[in-house]
Order: C-alpha cells, then structure tokens, then sequence
C-alpha cells in the first residue's frame, strides 16, 4: 500500500510549525500506523533528514503515550484504540493522510508530533493520591468494597492519561480525564476522606493549567482508547457540589491538613 | 457563605450557575408558552389573564427584574467561559472531524446570540410596543388592554412571521442541547435514567416550539383571527 502522508514539522517549541507532505512505500495492511511512520524515518534517515518525531512507548494500547491527530480525529477513524493499535487496512490503498499533534495550549508542543502533557501530571500532583500512613501492609479483605463499586473505581481507573479527550475537546478541556480520576478515588473507601479536597484542588489545578470548561458535546468519550464515559464528568460535578457544601460547613483548615501530627 | 462562593470561583462552578439561570430561563419560556396559548380561548381569555398580570406590579417586576438579573449571569458566564474556551486552543486543527457532538451543541453560541437579538425585538415589539405601537392603548369590551388583537394584528404581518419563526428556530435548538446538558453539569447521573434525561433537551424544545409555532401559524393562516 502507498499513503500520501501531510505532517506537521515543528523543531522546537518558539518555532513556527508547517505541514510538510511524505510518501508512504512498501506499507503492508497488517503494519500498525506507527510501524508506518518508522518505515517513513528509516527512510528520512537514510536520505539524511531529520526524522519525524512522535511520542510512543509500549506499542499495545497501555501506557498512553501514542498521540496523533490522525484525519482530524485523535487516535485515528476506530474507537476504543490507541493510535498504536490502529492498523493500515484501515485506509484505503493511495489514501491521504493529516497527522497533526495534540493541540491545547496547555499541551505545548516540544517537536514536531510531540507534545508536552505534564499539565495532567501537575493534576495528578494536586489530589490525584490518596494519603497513606506508612509502616506494614494492610491485611487483605479488611476494606470490603462492593462488586459494583470495584467495577465502577475499575472503569474509571482505566485512564491512561493519554490526553485525547483534551485533543477531541473544542474546548480544550480536560474534564474527562479529571472525571477519571476523581471517580476513581471518590468511589472506593480509601478515597472518601479526601474527596472534598481532591476534587477542589484537581480542578483548581486543571483551570491553572489552562484546559478550557466542558461543553458536553461528549466528543470525548467518542476518542477515549478506554471508553471512560462522560458519566464519570456528572459525577465529578456531583463531587464538586457535593464539596461545595460540605466544606462550607466545616470549620476553616489549617494551612496544610496534614502537617498536624505532633 | 464567602466560602459557599469562593468555591464557585471555578469553571466548573460557573457552568453552574449557567446551569442554574438556564433552566429558570428555559422555566419561564414554559411558563410563557402555555400563558400564550390562550389565545385559542378568545379574546376574553387572553385579555384578562393579560390584567391579570397586570394587576400585581410588584410580583410582574420582580419577575422582570429577576428574569433580567438571570439572563445578565447566564450571558456574561456564557462570555467569561467562552473566552476561557477559545484561549485553552490557540492554534486551531488543519483538519478536524466531529465523531457525535450534535448540531445543537455545536452552534449553542450561535442560537445563543440569535435568541438575544430575538427577545430584543420580542420585548421591544409586543411588551413596550415600540415596534408598530398602533395597538398599544386600544380596549377591548371589558376595559381590558385589548392584547388579542395586538397579537392578531402582529402576526399578520409575513416580516413578522418570519422573524418570529426564526427565533423560534434558534429557541428549539437552544433548548435541545441546553437541557440535558444543564441536568449533566448539575451533576446528575443515572445509569437507568440517563436516555430519560437525554430525551429531556429535545422533547421540552419541541414541545415549547409547537407551543409558539401554533399560535403564530394558526394567526397568519387565518385561523385565530
């Protein structure tokens, strides 16, 4: 198979970017739209170009790190796939493809298809834990969690902070990606102490970072690799109400909450 | 309570409150609605439940007043975080595709404005009469404000007709998304109740367009007249 390949060249971060347009040779079906890319830089390589860089890591759909606007839709055409997952045979033969990288400015790009997503980590840094005494492991089955609660947590748990959500987002935002995690912590028993907290401080941290507010479109759930569906983001609101009221009522903190112990 | 609105500093806690003054607003589109559906019952109808309103000023301006005091925060939130939205992107996609955003959710800043100019000229028409004020001070048998032939006389008019249809245009599509969406934002999810919920957007817009649409046509066709 032959692809005509439009993508998007950036050296360095201040530069400004362009599509620049490559041929794509010798593609068989069955190679992964990475694999793709790789014969495109042997060849680039070989010709003494700089190669195309792209974020990419396991290469099984795991650890979220593939990240490419491919046609307009992050993660390619499929549903519930990684940009590493998605195959050729999914094109047509002597197809036309754009591949551009993430965009938000929260996500600046530091190379052509690469950008930077640590402002999902700084989220995570905000409340995305939960607060653990050290010292021995806990025995096992002394927190009974319910069937539908470890399934909820679990579906929630699945996010791989891969970003496309933000990407497919009109606003930029990362409310899918906050919605994971929040849930995640809020529906299991090990969370609940800090719910209030954590989601204030997730959500402070992703207005700080400059993600746009949810427009419900749900364009977000449409590109998950995990299917995280926009339930969890009504929930996340839930929790966000719920700690609306609930800190309210409660007498003022001290400076850090944990900093107490004598 | 600072802190209660402190805490609703946040995007999310505006969407919020945009939630919040939507639905009251999409409540007295409602309300309005079924109100003007009297004009099936006559003039008499409509005319005293016109001085019947009339008859309590200080319950229809603190209406007024509130209704207005909403519209300002839902428009000016819509604005804030319409802005916040537009800087988190500020170098757009070359090639960008839907894959299940709705048309309704995509043009809400667009049916947004369009039901602005709309209610403008609504108020300006039929509230103060500024627009075409021929009916104004006109009384009907029982010394009621002759409203009835007010609306009737309005809607003859095709400029009219259009206008209005049109604003209803932008009100149903306003309403498709605005409903379920506020409900989303309030926080409420129901894994058996949520295509209920979804429905919720499009079957209210509907039925408040039927509502509207009805009486506009039924006074142009010359049914009600």
């Amino acid at each position: 198979m032959t692809f005509t390949l439009k993508i998007w060249r950036q050296s360095s971060p201040s530069e400004q970017g362009r599509f620049v347009t490559y041929e794509a040779n010798d593609v068989s079906p069955g190679m992964s739209f990475l694999e793709m890319l790789d014969g495109v830089n042997q060849r680039l390589l070989r010709s003494g170009e700089e190669p195309v860089a792209f974020d990419q890591d396991c290469r099984e759909g795991i650890c979220g790190s593939c990240a490419l606007v491919i046609n307009g839709i992050p993660h390619g055409p499929d549903q519930g796939i990684t940009t590493c997952q998605l195959y050729m045979r999914r094109f047509s033969d002597g197809a036309s493809i754009t591949i551009e990288p993430w965009r938000a400015k929260a996500f600046p790009i530091l190379r052509d298809l690469v950008v930077d997503r640590s402002a999902l980590d700084r989220i995570m840094q905000a409340g995305g834990y939960i607060s653990v005494n050290t010292g021995g492991a806990v025995d096992g089955n002394v927190l009974l969690i319910g069937k539908d609660q470890a399934e909820t947590a679990m579906d929630a748990a699945s996010c791989i902070g891969c970003g496309a959500c933000v990407a497919a987002c009109k606003n930029a935002s990362a409310m899918l990606f906050v919605a994971a995690k929040v849930s995640h912590l809020a529906t299991l028993p090990q969370g609940r102490p800090e719910r209030a907290r954590r989601v204030n401080a997730m959500l402070d941290a992703m207005d700080r970072e400059g993600f746009g507010s949810c427009g419900n479109q749900y364009e977000c759930e449409a590109v998950c690799p995990k299917r995280i569906t926009v339930g969890f983001i009504a929930k996340l609101n839930h929790e966000y109400l719920r700690a609306g009221i609930v800190e309210s009522g409660l007498p003022n903190e001290p400076e850090s909450p944990y900093a107490e112990s004598s | 309570m600072v802190r209660l609105f402190a805490h609703f500093q946040a995007s999310v806690g505006k969407k919020m409150i945009m939630a919040l003054t939507g639905l009251g607003l999409a409540g007295f589109v409602m309300a309005h609605m079924l109100g003007n559906l009297q004009l099936f019952e006559g003039p008499h109808a409509l005319n005293s439940y016109a001085a019947f309103l009339r008859d309590m000023p200080i319950v229809l301006w603190a209406v007024r007043i509130g209704l207005l005091s909403i519209a300002v925060f839902h428009i000016g939130l819509a604005l804030q975080l319409g802005m916040r939205n537009r800087r988190a992107r500020p170098v757009e996609y070359t090639v960008h595709r839907y894959r299940q955003a709705s048309i309704a959710s995509r043009t809400m800043a667009i049916s947004g404005m369009a039901l602005l100019v709309f209610v403008g000229f609504h108020l300006l028409h039929l509230t103060a009469g500024v627009i075409d004020p021929g009916f104004n001070d006109r009384l009907d048998a029982e010394g009621h404000r002759d409203v009835y032939s007010k609306v009737v006389h309005a809607f003859q008019n095709p400029f009219v007709v259009l206008l209005y249809l049109a604003g209803q245009l932008g009100l149903g599509l306003h309403l498709n998304h605005a409903i379920a969406s506020s409900i989303q934002t309030m926080g409420f999810e129901h894994a058996g109740l949520n295509r209920l919920l979804k429905a919720l957007g499009p079957v209210i817009g509907l039925i408040v367009v039927l509502g509207n649409v009805a009486i506009i046509l039924a006074v142009f066709l010359g049914i009600v007249r």
